[in-house]
């Protein structure tokens, strides 16, 4: 009897090892697995989204949160890899497009615009979700400038604060290198830091370098990485130079933000408006921990010209071959960034709306009561530069980007070392 | 006992063996025959883009590659140097405290075995804390003793960050060989020592010529297990230092990590981890053969 039920069991155990566990295949149940875009990455407002789109077709959108910094691309990849990939995906182009599209796993929402909405949204979001095939990759949501921030407190206390206009949000990199030096004086060791311990935030160095003396990250017709220019040896120099401001391999952006908040670092590379209204860290909104003003701030220029790097995040769908979870997500995705809901969507996300109205629904106004989101409307927003982040084989150029400040921030010769590493850069592009 | 019987009792014998040994092919067989076809091919995972034999290619290119080159040469000394300190270390620990009693004794095992237990992620958060060129303990110390007068950027560094996570690593891989060795000292033959110590053997001699051969097999597991761990050192750099700065602290490991996952090239990366089990293998074989000849 012992024995029988012994084999009886083992039997038990090896078919419940046997039965495969698979996806529901059922339309009615999709899934979104999404990066942390403003509150985006928070599970409880997801889900009001999801809840309301539940109750008003019945689909249910099961929903898994992704972290920027390796984490989410590897379970994403993973999940490809291994054929179990999500319905849908919210990202910037710069995976969308770039990565899993150009690799053929996204579906061509171009079905999904008509007149109307050729109209509204802003073309520019659209040719960054569109490859070189016409495939549009990702459904554009909402949209930002990366800019810089300053402790406008410490700056007062060091009598750096005559260095920045704090109506336009400008200053100029004469300027930066004064209130460097005042900051510093003033007992600050750690003003700011050139962060490069991965890639997260680099559009913040990316920027800082690029706009010091009006040197470019790549040519506009993409032919060519100018990280060796004059004017970019000549801004990294400048910044390795500059007591105060370390080359930092032991930090990332969000590091950098954090030791920001905390009062210790006095300028942050790594801004955006959604950074300036997290509280996260439990400073309130535009302070330090400490207390002090945080004021965000357009990168300094030599020649007034400012060029921000922008960020673009929409939906995507991955194709999964089944037509009608396909369908059920463009739903989705029509119900989020094409609709009365839209304008909650997009407040969610911390950002600008990617298009002036949804179904006869204006967006322009969306922010009218708040000051912070109107002024760096007015101040930051028109200077989005370039989106060069689509370039093809920008994922490497990233790692490039910040190995070469490791090893500038080591003491390599700055001209040698943004020689190699432009050579290499070059190279990506094929 | 019949042939019937027999033959009923091998059949269950084996389908009790079934589960772990689906588990086993499944997790570790198959995956070990997989990394080594797709070494010799440009496999990327990208299902539209089928992957190419290209024959001996990953390896040839291994050894031009700066990186893994410096990847190497980094797991190499992390080998060199936490290998040996950690048995020694251990083994000096455990013979301070093996014969104590049994509260003080235990109290020691928890002390140096805490470190083992506590999740890799938790420890590494405390020891990025305290190596912060910020906000950290160590600078904060060492500035207030008059040591330093500028913080140290231990892990943005070059010159300091691969120790740092020696010294880490350090801390986490004692614990074990401790509670060996306290084990093992405590089961050597007291007969054998009191006998020699009537012939008059010193400390020193009593623990040379008769403790230390009768804890040879532990010390062999320890160095076995201790260098497979050092090799394997991943989760640190991982969590710490992303291989940086400038390649400072890259180990294989991670730099397998790095090329299979960041940048997509599962043939070369795995590649990588033929040549680092042939490593291991070899090192292992050579710590067994030299412990037999003692």
């Amino acid at each position: 009897m012992k024995k029988k039920l012994a084999l009886l069991l083992a039997l038990v155990m090896i078919i419940a090892l046997a039965v495969p566990v698979t996806a529901s295949a059922d339309a009615t149940e999709i899934s979104l697995w999404t990066y942390p875009i403003g509150k985006w990455g928070d599970e409880a407002t997801i889900k009001t989204f999801t809840d309301a789109f539940e109750a008003e077709t019945g689909i249910k959108v099961k929903v898994e949160l992704l972290a920027y910094g390796g984490d989410g691309d590897n379970k994403i990849n993973a999940a490809i890899a291994a054929g179990q990939a999500p319905d849908m995906v919210m990202e910037g182009p710069e995976r969308l497009a770039v990565q899993w599209g150009l690799q053929g796993h996204m579906v061509d929402l171009s079905d999904m615009l008509d007149a109307t909405d050729l109209e509204e949204i802003n073309p520019s979001t659209l040719a960054a979700f569109t490859i070189a095939d016409g495939t549009l990759t990702g459904y554009p949501l909402c949209m930002n400038a990366h800019c810089m921030a300053i402790n406008v407190d410490a700056f007062k206390r060091a009598g750096a604060d005559q260095y920045v206009d704090l109506e336009t949000r400008t200053w100029t990199t004469e300027g930066f290198i004064e209130a460097v030096k005042a900051l510093n004086a003033a007992g600050n060791d750690t003003v700011a830091a050139v962060f490069c311990n991965g890639q997260g935030g680099d559009q913040g160095t990316r920027a800082l370098v690029n706009n010091l003396y009006s040197g470019l990250f790549i040519d506009e017709a993409r032919t060519g990485y100018q990280w060796n220019s004059e004017e970019n040896v000549k801004a990294l120099q400048t910044l390795y130079d500059l007591d105060g401001v370390n080359f930092d391999a032991s930090i990332a952006g969000g590091d950098e933000m954090k030791l920001f908040r905390q009062g210790i670092l006095n300028m942050a590379f790594c801004w955006n408006i959604s950074g300036h209204k997290n509280t996260d860290d439990g400073n309130e909104v535009g302070k330090t921990l400490t207390g002090d003003e945080v004021a965000f701030m357009n990168f300094p220029t030599d020649d007034g010209n400012v060029a921000l790097c922008g960020g673009i995040w929409g939906f995507g769908i991955f194709d999964n071959g089944d037509a009608d979870r396909i369908e059920a997500s463009k739903q989705f995705i029509k119900y989020v960034c094409d609709s009365d809901k839209t304008a909650e969507a997009v407040v969610a996300s911390s950002f600008f709306p990617a298009r002036t109205a949804a179904e006869g629904n204006d967006l322009t106004g969306i922010f009218a009561d708040d000051e912070d989101m109107n002024v760096y409307n007015a101040t930051i927003m028109p200077n989005l530069g370039d989106y060069y982040t689509i370039t093809n084989g920008f994922a490497d150029v990233r790692t490039l980007w910040w190995n070469m400040l490791q090893e500038i921030g080591a003491g390599a010769d700055i001209a040698e070392a943004t020689a190699n590493y432009t050579a290499q850069a070059d190279a990506t592009l094929g | 006992m019949s042939p019937e019987l027999r033959r009923r009792e091998t059949i269950s014998g084996y389908l009790f063996l079934l589960p772990s040994l689906v588990f086993f092919l499944g997790f570790v067989v198959i995956p070990m025959v997989m990394c080594i076809i797709t070494s010799f091919t440009d496999a990327t995972m990208n299902s539209n883009q089928p992957d190419v034999f290209i024959g001996l290619a990953n390896y040839k290119e291994l050894w031009q590659d700066p990186i893994f080159l410096k990847a190497l040469r980094n797991t190499i000394i992390i080998v060199v140097v936490s290998v040996p300190v950690v048995c020694i270390f251990s083994l000096w620990v455990a013979s301070a405290i093996f014969n104590m009693k049994e509260g003080p004794l235990s109290f020691f095992r928890v002390v140096f075995y805490l470190p083992v237990v506590t999740g890799s992620v938790a420890v590494t958060v405390v020891w990025k804390w305290m190596y912060s060129n910020y906000t950290g303990i160590i600078n904060y110390v060492l500035k207030n003793g008059g040591i330093i007068d500028k913080n140290i950027n231990w892990l943005g560094d070059p010159k300091y960050a691969l120790a740092c996570i020696i010294i880490i690593l350090l801390t986490t891989s004692v614990g074990q060989p401790i509670v060996l060795y306290v084990s093992a000292l405590g089961n050597v033959d007291n007969s054998l020592v009191e006998a020699a110590e009537v012939d008059g053997a010193n400390n020193t001699q009593v623990f040379w010529k008769i403790k230390w051969a009768q804890i040879m097999p532990t010390t062999l597991y320890i160095l076995v297990i201790t260098t497979i761990n050092s090799f394997q050192c991943f989760a640190l750099i991982q969590l710490l230092t992303s291989g940086g700065p400038n390649h400072a602290t890259d180990t294989i490991m991670y730099y397998i990590y790095y090329t299979a996952f960041t940048r997509f090239r599962f043939g070369y990366g795995n590649a990588m981890g033929v040549v680092l089990a042939i490593f291991i293998a070899i090192l292992s074989a050579v710590q067994f053969r030299l412990a037999k000849e003692k």
